[in-house]
């Protein structure tokens, strides 16, 4: 059975223990700061597309924009079709469950 | 990016997190010998757990994309194990940390635990240059699960190999040798199912912003945007 300490130890070493749960949360932290700035670099390039597909949009598609309001939008879980390796991308009009 | 799911998965695992650290500061008893340093077990021995689990989960992940040659099979291996690196990284450093607190040593070479798990993490470690190194695909996501189910194997062979060393100084805190009080146990258990909710959150997120970026770059092809 492990021994429990009736008082607090005189030499108690509080500054590891708070170096180890500090350095956790840094590693959190880096990883979601990283992600953010992910996000961030996926938001410019939704924007830009929004943007392009404004302009192309009322002489190709007869204002249909469609294919870009899904970014944000909540279904993220897509088929089984759309979940493609991590170096190729789909091409576009080639997957099954794409809605153009 | 928004998600009814990923948001009560994120807020539960903070929930979770607090009380983890709530019980670690404010209920468990102080060990008689390590001290106050013993609360790092809270936070190194759960998230030791999370990391060889996560790499066990890659390689089931991996064993369903061979069996049904399904991609999301394949980016779940990768996201689990690209987290369980991750986690990987925290355990080493709170371990030594906790070394040396305890035992005056930032790492012990003849420790079969610790030495095992740095194998299992350098092991770990080369299952990306291994994956970004194939073009193909196809023959990336094959390799690379394979890879996964070789080295999730290993884990739990490595586990019992270490187990059945007779000579350690590590604690065991999974089995027969373990002796912990109520409190203790109670507090382990619910940093453990902390640390597990936050290994979903993170995987989740890692999933679904894998998945935007997907589909945001199969939607400029289809505009033809270079980025």
């Amino acid at each position: 059975m492990i021994p429990l300490a009736t008082t607090l130890p005189e030499h108690s070493n509080d500054g590891y223990v708070a170096a180890a749960y500090i350095v956790f949360f840094a590693i959190v932290l880096i990883y979601v700061a990283i992600m953010a700035v992910r996000l961030g670099r996926v938001e410019r390039k939704v924007e830009a597309l929004r943007g392009e597909a404004k302009n192309e949009a009322p002489s190709a598609r007869a204002g249909d924009t469609s294919i870009l309001e899904d970014p944000g939008a909540p279904p993220e879980r897509p088929g089984r079709a759309q979940e493609h390796s991590l170096t190729s991308p789909p091409r576009g009009g080639e997957q099954a469950g794409e809605t153009v | 990016m928004r998600s009814p799911g990923l948001r009560a998965l994120s807020i539960s695992t903070v929930a979770a997190f607090c009380v983890s650290l709530g019980l670690v500061f404010f209920y468990a008893p102080i060990e008689a010998e390590e001290g106050f340093v013993q609360k790092i077990f809270y936070l190194h021995v759960p998230l030791a757990i999370v990391t060889l689990s996560g790499f066990v989960i890659g390689g089931l992940c991996a064993i369903a994309h061979l069996r049904t040659r399904e991609a999301r099979w394949d980016l779940r291996s990768y996201v689990a194990i690209h987290m369980s690196l991750i986690f990987g990284v925290g355990v080493l450093i709170t371990g030594s940390i906790w070394a040396h607190a305890s035992w005056g040593h930032w790492w012990v070479w003849n420790e079969p635990t610790l030495v095992s798990f740095l194998i299992i993490f350098l092991l770990y470690a080369t299952y990306q240059p291994l994956r970004f190194a194939i073009e193909d695909p196809e023959r990336q996501a094959r390799y690379a699960s394979v890879f996964a189910i070789t080295a999730g194997a290993f884990v739990p062979l490595n586990f019992i190999a270490v187990r059945l060393s007779a000579s350690y100084v590590h604690p065991r805190v999974l089995g027969s040798a373990s002796n912990l009080p109520g409190s203790m146990m109670f507090t382990f258990l619910v940093s453990l199912v902390a640390m597990a909710l936050l290994f979903a959150t993170l995987c989740s997120y890692e999933l679904t912003a894998k998945r935007t970026r997907i589909m945001l770059k199969a939607r400029s092809r289809i505009l033809g945007y270079q980025s």
